[in-house]
């Protein structure tokens, strides 16, 4: 406290002194309203400034100089200035105007100067509505700094009654805007009005340029002081479908740090007595559609959590696994996927990720904030464009399914506010085709142990080449494959006959008596041919040794095959012969019945013998 | 004046990735299954290369799509 008086005292003499200096320079435009409204709802203090500059000099600015203490500066979040046109209903703002830091020369220490460039020049006589919004973090101090569970939390602002401008000011006005109704002490200047939850400073005329007259609030507060040192969200893009945000956290009470023991029996018996200061819940506001939401941390997952969907955003709340007292911290990791098609792009040749950049949870402060955004393999980075200033860096990340690596683009900023929390986007080129290296890398893959088998299994690893049992397998291999071509052989004798009945079938039912007959040549032709390829087949079994146990088989089944052969041609002459002959039906019957009972068991024999050599 | 600007989204439906995963995978499965036969019932003489590089071709690059379809519809996106 001592040390901010030093500060305010210090900055009034300079601020005297550098009046000299810059009234040379300021004389020009000179400030007729001002109205300015601090927000102290929540531990960002958010200041909106609405004001009116008119040029009474003689020449065009085209500059607007905006000073601020050096312990504000530090903490400035967030400033934007928009121009606003009309009153009521036809207000017409303009976009962000373009701010940056200038150092004058003649400036006192202890102030950072903020040039906003305006879009056009402000003629002689001409003026102008600006609107300034300022976000200040981290600026609230707790009074008294510890405090024990059952008291209530009551914080000190400390500010101006007077907005620092280098112009003169012909009227000014200043609201504080305090969280609740009550207020524990303030500085009681002249035109001080408290009423409600409002403390009225002003009207003030004629102010000259850098009147400073600081005053201080003191009130009661009890919304969640919640700072996250470190945030790292991590934004990982698949092209099958999915967006998976991970977002880790480091969260911290900032207000008054809890004195003396934490009695839980206290707090869960009157939590608004005795843990006034605490908060348990926080919200986050996660984008609609989100899916696969999980909240854990280094010990496993934390189920204290619920969500709420619709159809304009998805709420989580989750409650950390204690109380969040002043000072205390907690760590967790949260983690969502969204539809693909909600936030990826395609325009021109590129493609686009279209994200927000902060942090979904309500009301947060982030000391440093640090984005990554996982593009698939095989992207090229074009560029990135996000509204305000951040760092930039690349990395490279190796995921599922990699061979090279993922880019990673990495956007770092300190001191993030929620109003940071705008759309961004990530430009970079990307080919349908290398969305099938993944699957291909995977058949591959398969396909080499497809091939390793092949190669094991014709691969020879007997150490000795001449031991006994090793040439009886050999032997036993070949008279295994011969066996396997006399198989062959069989059955394609047995088609044949097939071949045959479905002839004689097909005669009963069209009467063409032509195509039968073609059938029955073809059918011995075919069959002369394969009793040839038999021929050498049964020559090679009977001179092997292994085959002796196969051997009276096989013969008893080329000898069956035979039979039944002979006895299927019989059937079908006589057949043949009675449509040539035009006899009746009954006659041709009772000639086949014998015949074709006969038929039917030998081929039953032979089906038995095919299967008993199979087995062996 | 400025170009259009098309959401993208997977070239496969999501809602179908479970049934193309059993599916190839069936697929796949049955012909491995076939492949395996075909090395055990045959002998070194009478085993064709050509037969064998073909089944493993074709059954390797149903698994390979199918465990492709498997691991996105159990949720990890590659």
């Amino acid at each position: 406290m001592a040390r901010m008086r030093f500060d305010l005292t210090l900055l009034l003499l300079f601020a005297f002194g550098s009046f000299l200096f810059f009234s040379a320079v300021s004389a020009d435009l000179v400030i007729s309203k001002l109205d300015r409204r601090i927000d102290l709802s929540s531990h960002i203090v958010r200041a909106t400034t609405s004001l009116k500059v008119e040029n009474n000099g003689a020449e065009a600015i085209s500059e607007f100089l905006l000073p601020f203490p050096e312990h504000q500066a530090k903490n400035l979040a967030l400033l934007t200035v928009i121009i606003v046109e009309g009153k009521g209903k036809s207000k017409v703002s303009s976009e962000s105007l373009p701010v940056r830091i200038v150092n004058p020369k003649d400036s006192p220490p202890s102030l950072v100067w903020y040039s906003i460039t305006l879009p056009k020049e402000l003629g002689k006589g001409g003026s102008l509505n600006l609107e300034i919004k300022v976000a200040l973090s981290n600026i609230l101090r707790p009074f008294p700094e510890k405090i024990t569970q059952a008291d209530v939390q009551l914080i000190v602002f400390q500010d101006s009654a007077q907005v620092l401008s280098p112009y003169a000011v012909h009227m000014q006005s200043l609201t504080v805007k305090l969280p609740e109704p009550k207020v524990e002490s303030y500085t009681k200047l002249e035109n001080t009005k408290f009423s409600g939850s409002e403390i009225k400073y002003g009207p003030y005329e004629n102010q000259p340029p850098f009147t400073y007259t600081p005053l201080a609030v003191h009130y009661v507060s009890n919304k969640p002081f919640v700072v996250a040192r470190e945030l790292v969200r991590e934004i990982e893009i698949s092209h099958w479908g999915n967006v998976q945000v991970t977002e880790s956290y480091s969260l911290v009470h900032a207000g008054a740090v809890i004195l003396g023991e934490f009695s839980r029996l206290e707090y869960q018996a009157q939590p608004h007595l005795r843990g006034a200061s605490a908060f348990r819940h926080l919200i986050a506001k996660l984008p609609a559609r989100a899916h696969s939401i999980y909240y854990r941390d280094d010990i496993g997952n934390i189920s204290t959590s619920n969500v709420w969907g619709d159809s304009s955003m998805t709420l989580l709340q989750i409650e950390p696994r204690f109380p969040m007292f002043g000072g205390w911290k907690t760590t967790f990791t949260i983690g969502y996927g969204l539809p693909l098609k909600d936030f990826l792009f395609k325009s021109g040749g590129e493609r686009f990720l279209n994200i927000p950049f902060g942090s979904p949870i309500d009301d947060l402060v982030i000391d440093n904030l640090t984005v990554k955004i996982v593009l698939p393999e095989g992207s090229k980075i074009t560029s990135v464009s996000v509204p305000f200033s951040v760092k930039q860096s690349k990395q490279e990340k190796i995921s599922h399914l990699d061979v090279v690596g993922r880019p990673v683009v990495v956007l770092e900023k300190t001191n993030v506010v929620p109003e940071h929390s705008q759309y961004f986007q990530v430009y970079y080129k990307f080919s349908n085709l290398s969305l099938l290296q993944e699957p291909l890398m995977l058949v591959f893959g398969y396909f080499l142990l497809f091939v390793a088998c092949i190669a094991y299994v014709r691969a020879d690893f007997t150490i000795s080449k001449s031991s006994p049992s090793y040439l009886a397998k050999l032997q036993w291999d070949e008279v295994r494959s011969t066996i396997q071509q006399f198989e062959g052989v069989v059955n394609q004798c047995l088609i044949v006959h097939d071949k045959l009945q479905a002839s004689l079938r097909d005669l009963s039912r069209t009467g063409d008596l032509q195509a039968c007959k073609a059938a029955r040549k073809t059918a011995d032709s075919t069959l002369k041919e394969l009793l040839k390829d038999l021929k050498p087949l049964i020559s090679f079994l009977q001179s092997s040794p292994q085959a002796a146990q196969i051997l009276p088989k096989v013969e008893e089944l080329v000898a069956k095959e035979k039979e039944l052969q002979e006895k299927i041609m019989q059937k079908h002459s006589i057949v043949v012969e009675s449509y040539d002959k035009k006899s009746g039906i009954k006659d041709t019957e009772n000639r086949v019945t014998a015949l074709e009972q006969k038929i039917v068991l030998l081929r039953q024999e032979v089906d038995d013998l095919v299967d008993t050599i199979d087995e062996i | 004046m400025a170009p259009s600007v098309k959401p993208i989204s997977s070239p496969v439906p999501s809602e179908w990735y479970p049934s193309i995963a059993l599916f190839m995978l069936c697929n796949g499965l049955v012909v491995t299954a076939s492949f395996f036969i075909y090395e055990a019932t045959s002998s070194r003489k009478n085993r064709s290369l050509t037969k064998e590089l073909f089944t493993s071709a074709v059954a390797s690059f149903f698994l390979g799509f199918g465990s492709l379809f498997l691991l996105l519809a159990s949720g990890v996106y590659v």
